[in-house]
């Protein structure tokens, strides 16, 4: 059997993340079906576990100089029943799996695991959020975008854990968010699409775009979000062939059980043409 | 009798509370995974890795003491697993026909254990060739899985002349239909006890057909048939997932049990459940239709290709029923068809509520809306121009003897859902992608031809001294009501309480073999049986303290059959139905919704209202899901929707409330004019919706399911028409 | 690994591997047999058990997790007369066919109404979104809960 840690604190956790190399267990939704073995067996790891449940220092959402700090083991429900946190990260969470799962499940475990369909991640990616990771020396922040590295794959070193999230608060006038999935609920997503826009006078002075399960990271281009910004909406009209040709360019989506390449990239080219269209007013 | 209130309602079809609705909602009802015993041994099975091969050698590792392994070597009798042909082994011998195959048990005290063990045999393969499709079991050179022609069953009926008809035809519509694999998805995964005492086997477990299992157990064990004993436990859902298969598990369990001399337990994971049990037959479905220049159909040419998979189980009736529903509920004056279910090397196919019916009867009345469609004429009403009628003769040749009430039920379900109104006004404003879509369609009641016959089902009923009568029948309550239903039968034919009705989970030693829980037969046949006992009983109540009265089954007289040549009546009697579902398309996503539900049956007489308004629910989000959402697709045999995550069931948000009716239209032989249901619901459903998507793309729909994925390809495509 | 929790209502005490699935721990170490599985994935919710009054997945929670908590199954709710109206709901609407799924739906709809006394329909869909069952197609459940939430009003 292997060694299971239950600190009390983050220091703690932290000196047996460094000390003991073991696994992160947060909410474990995905953990627990991913190292499942037979029905009646207790999940498989070989390497110490470390339950983080207990580390409150982990916990909670606090609202201060204009940026809302999410703990990571804030759940997905504490989350969606939090009024500081932004729409379109809420507008994601209530549509991930079911209520039991969002009793469980914890941002940072959503975060951590980086799947291409993580939900949580194409909001976060348009808030521009921010992780901090610790680690029983030091700590570091940096953009969720450059956390996110593959499929499975962060930058979290060996002896860190994702501590908090930062997300600067700011106005869109402008928030629209659509998952496609394989049923209308507890359902992986084919394909999501977060979208957020700042509308003055008839102009986008800001707008952010990012899809989920159509590469092997979600999908920001603030390259091509730049060639909207200062445009009216006649203009973005003519200009829509445009972008979503460039987009198309960069979503690369796979055959799976779950869908196909194929729809994957006509259904997010379709969405964003629907957002740059309809939702933009 | 009892002269004093009763308790009984007037109406039979008067809804009461469920009998096991209390323990069931507590928690406290009994499934075969929560009986508890100190000494039970865990039993985990080793399979199949490859989808043909035959095998080369087995190692197995060190056992610890109390360990055991089981496997071919251990069945004395016979290893098979009775059916019809009596082709699947209990465990694999030389060769493994499908990814999943069950080689050997490893059983023992710790699961842990057992586990590890299990997942150190070594088995070494030699591949050979697998058939994997329905055309390459056809066409390809690869050797014969089953016979010499790899077909379980080949079959052939005609009516009337259909090539002279052909030659007369002013137009001839030719189309093809396919349809997918379904799993049952059975809340509760499948499981068996195993017991061994004094020279007897004992199984308990998840099962519709304990008699299945018995005489398939009496055959393995080739041991006299009082040495075994079957008891059904609390079953927690079937769909006719626990009709054949049980018998396998139970082969397991039982030979584990007398190996070990101790209880065994095997209860599946369910993605094991999901990899290794029957499935839905997937289908293709050919149609060659004749017609003249009034828009009649003069003859049809059906040509219907199951999957079967790896061994024949219950494929070669399956097909029957898929056969026997080729021409749906119209009057076709010639019809030929042609069934075959291909042997692959794949998971079995098997029963699976509606029994090839649903396959067939999403073919046929596509092929109608098609045909309509190339007419120019209105699909609803082209259908109705064909409908069988009393008088009629189906396609088989046997007489419709009862009032077929279709035209009324069709008026019925246009004024709940306003189908005609809604047909013409979003044909109009196809923008937005709205779609209305009616079905109609019947099914056959109790077993196909002759089989009530061979099955002779028997039924007991023994007044005890305290004045209760007890239900003596082998059938099982898996969720569908009849531990609810057969009292009432019982009580209102004796006018006794319902609560002065007992009947308890079966058990083989107690009871007799009234059939299998199966072909919606359960109020119809064995509750028919149970009134005319009752009857009898009540007029022979004063007779003494304690009686018992039993009924064997005899065929109605007016039924003829002749199985050879699929002639005549394929079934004593139908229920018929109609259904209707709206639909929007979502034109970004290709997302179906379903926005209306309507449904309307004859079932001849409801035993309990309460109970059919479940299964017409549970039948019709069954049957949307297997047209929508339920896909199953396999890589080199392997199933690639192997877990819930994967495999796509409905929730409580993908479908919304369902409005349905009943017409009464008793049938004489049925235990208050009762007929079937069970399946009826879920038959409809799926070429409903299909035929409202059809209408809000005026693309057709050829294949179920059909994803997001499918109808943007069939956008992108365009109509072929 | 000592775990200690409170379990229907008892405190409790298990030396137990604390990566063993409360799931198991209730069914097989304190014989709960009102907990189901179905899926082992989080999928089906017949595990379904209230900790801390939140709706949670057994089978997806090692028992680590649950020290110091309070956990509810069917068996510890069963008793009280919230329970009586859901029962007596479930049966007047025919929400139960094969009842396999049944307790988790329970504790589903406990924890839906304790949370929302008066829910709308598709509060009530969203709630029971977590609990598969393959019988009753939901309707006869979600009449069920909206009759429950009506007639255990002030309950709540």
């Amino acid at each position: 059997m292997v060694k299971v840690f239950m600190p009390q604190s983050l220091k703690e956790a932290l000196r047996i993340r460094k000390e003991e190399k073991a696994i992160p267990f947060a909410g474990g939704t995905d953990l627990m079906v991913k190292r499942g073995r037979l029905r009646g067996l207790a999940p498989y790891f070989e390497k110490p576990v470390l339950f983080l449940h207990k580390v409150k220092e982990l916990t909670g959402v606090k609202f201060e100089e204009g940026r809302v700090r999410i703990g990571a083991l804030s759940t997905l429900s504490e989350i969606l029943e939090n009024r500081d946190i932004p729409l379109i990260l809420k507008y994601a969470i209530a549509e991930i799996a079911s209520p039991a799962i969002r009793n469980l499940a914890t941002i940072g475990g959503n975060i951590c695991n980086a799947s291409p369909a993580g939900d949580t991640l194409p909001p976060l990616y348009v808030m521009n959020a921010r992780v901090v990771l610790s680690s029983f020396t030091s700590e570091r922040e940096m953009k969720i975008m450059d956390f996110i590295k593959g499929p499975g794959s962060t930058d979290l070193k060996e002896e860190e854990l994702l501590k908090e999230i930062i997300i600067p608060v700011e106005f869109f006038n402008i928030v629209f968010y659509r998952k496609v999935g394989t049923r209308k609920a507890n359902s992986l997503s084919k394909v999501s699409f977060a979208g957020v826009a700042r509308l003055d006078d008839g102009i986008i002075k800001d707008i952010r775009i990012s899809f989920g399960a159509v590469a092997p990271t979600p999908l920001r281009a603030p390259e091509i979000e730049e060639e909207i910004i200062g445009k009216n909406k006649v203009k973005i009209i003519a200009k829509i062939p445009d972008i979503l040709e460039k987009y198309a360019r960069i979503i690369r989506p796979i055959d799976d059980q779950r869908s196909t390449a194929r729809y994957r990239k006509t259904i997010s080219l379709k969405i964003l043409e629907y957002f740059l269209k309809e939702e933009i007013k | 009798m009892k002269k004093s209130d009763t308790g009984l309602k007037k109406r039979i079809s008067e809804p009461v509370k469920r009998v096991d609705g209390p323990l069931k909602i507590k928690g406290e009802a009994k499934f075969v995974d929560d009986y508890i015993f100190d000494d039970v041994l865990h039993a985990v099975t080793v399979r199949s890795e490859k989808p043909r091969a035959k095998i080369k050698s087995i190692k197995i590792p060190p056992l610890p003491s109390g360990y055991f392994i089981v496997d071919k070597n251990d069945v004395p009798g016979k290893n098979r697993v009775k059916m019809i042909l009596d082709d699947m082994p209990f465990f694999a011998e030389d060769v493994v026909n499908y990814v999943g195959e069950p080689i050997l048990l490893v059983v023992g005290p710790d699961l842990e254990k057992v586990y590890g063990i299990a997942s150190r045999v070594k088995i070494e393969y030699e591949d050979l060739p697998p058939i994997l499709s329905i055309e390459e079991a056809l066409t390809s050179n690869k050797p014969p899985i089953y016979g010499e022609d790899n077909l379980f069953g080949d079959y052939y009926f005609e009516k009337g002349n259909l090539d002279s008809c052909f030659k007369k035809a002013d137009l001839i519509i030719r189309d093809e239909y396919r349809t997918g694999y379904q799993e049952h998805i059975y809340l509760e995964p499948q499981g068996m006890l195993g017991f061994y005492e004094n020279g007897r086997v004992a199984v308990y477990g998840s099962m519709q057909c304990p008699y299945y299992v018995k005489n398939a157990l009496v055959e393995a064990l080739g041991w006299p048939e009082d040495k075994v004993r079957v008891v059904a436990t609390t079953t927690g859902g079937g769909f006719g997932g626990k009709e054949e298969y049980p018998s396998l598990i139970a082969g397991h369990v039982a030979l584990a049990a007398i190996k070990t001399k101790k209880p065994v337990k095997l209860i599946f994971d369910r993605k094991e459940d999901i990899e290794v049990t029957t499935k839905r037959h997937p289908s293709l479905i050919k149609f060659r239709t004749a017609l003249d220049d009034n828009h009649n159909i003069m003859g049809m040419d059906v040509d219907i290709i199951l999957d079967g998979g790896a061994y024949a189980g219950l494929s070669t009736v399956v097909l029957q029923r898929a056969m026997f529903a080729a021409t749906g509920v119209y009057r076709i004056p010639n019809v030929r068809v042609r069934g075959r279910v291909v042997a692959t090397n794949k998971v079995p196919s098997g029963a699976f509520r509606g029994f090839g019916a649903p396959q067939a009867f999403f073919a046929i009345e596509m092929h109608m809306h098609h045909l309509a469609q190339k007419l120019g004429v209105d699909p609803l009403e082209f259908k109705l121009k064909h409908v069988l009628k009393k008088g009629d003769y189906t396609s088989t040749g046997g007489l419709i003897r009862s009032e077929v009430k279709l035209q009324e039920m069709v008026e019925i379900i246009d004024s709940m859902s306003r189908y005609r109104d809604k047909y013409r006004k979003f044909k109009k404003e196809r923008e937005k992608l709205r779609g209305i879509g009616i079905s109609l369609f019947f099914h056959g009641c109790g077993f196909t031809g002759k089989g009530e016959e061979i099955i002779k089902a028997k039924v007991k009923l023994r007044k005890r001294r305290d004045g209760k009568v007890e239900i003596l029948v082998a059938n099982v309550d898996m969720g569908q009501g009849p531990l609810t239903t057969l009292r009432k039968i019982v009580s209102h034919t004796l006018h006794i309480p319902l609560d002065d009705v007992i009947y308890e989970n079966p058990d083989t030693d107690r009871v007799p073999d009234s059939g299998p829980t199966v072909a919606s037969r359960t109020v119809m046949i064995v509750g028919g049986l149970l009134e005319r006992a009752a009857r009898e009983l009540r007029e022979r109540w004063n007779e003494a303290p304690e009686l018992e009265v039993s009924r064997v089954y005899k065929h109605p007289e007016y039924i003829r059959w002749d199985q050879e040549r699929m002639e005549g009546d394929a079934y004593p009697e139908y229920s018929w139905g109609a259904n209707v579902v709206e639909v929007e398309v979502d034109p970004i996503t290709y997302e179906v919704e379903v926005k209306g539900i309507w449904a309307v049956y004859d079932i001849g007489v409801a035993i309990d209202e309460r109970i059919i308004k479940g299964q017409i629910e549970g039948g019709i989000v069954q049957g949307l899901a297997y047209a929508l959402m339920e896909k199953m697709e396999m890589k080199n045999g392997k199933i690639l929707h192997n877990s819930l995550t994967d495999y796509i069931i409905p929730t409580s948000k993908d479908f919304p409330k369902i409005e349905s009716r009943l017409v009464e239209n008793p049938y004489k032989y049925g235990p208050f004019g009762a007929k079937c249901a069970g399946e009826l619901p879920f038959v409809g459903a799926a070429p409903a919706v299909c035929a409202a998507i059809q209408h809000a793309l005026g693309i057709p729909v050829k294949k179920i399911p059909v994803t997001p994925e499918d109808i943007m390809d069939l956008e992108e495509r365009g109509s072929e028409d | 690994m000592k775990i200690r929790f409170v379990l229907n209502h008892k405190k409790v005490e298990i030396d137990v591997d604390p990566l063993k699935r409360l799931l198991d721990v209730l069914r097989e170490d304190f014989a709960l047999k009102g907990v189901k599985e179905g899926c082992g994935e989080g999928e089906c919710g017949a595990c379904a058990v209230l900790v801390n009054g939140k709706l949670m997945n057994s089978c997806l929670i090692p028992v680590a997790q649950v020290d110091g908590k309070e956990v509810l199954t069917i068996e510890g709710y069963k008793n009280t007369k919230k329970y009586k109206i859901i029962e007596e709901a479930f049966l007047e609407a025919g929400a139960v066919q094969c009842g396999f799924c049944t307790p988790g739906m329970v504790m589903a709809i406990e924890a839906l109404l304790s949370q929302n006394p008066s829910p709308e329909e598709s509060d009530v869909r969203e709630a029971l979104s977590g609990n598969l069952c393959r019988c009753t197609g939901y309707n006869m459940i979600v009449d069920a809960v909206l009759l429950a939430a009506l007639k255990g009003k002030g309950l709540w």
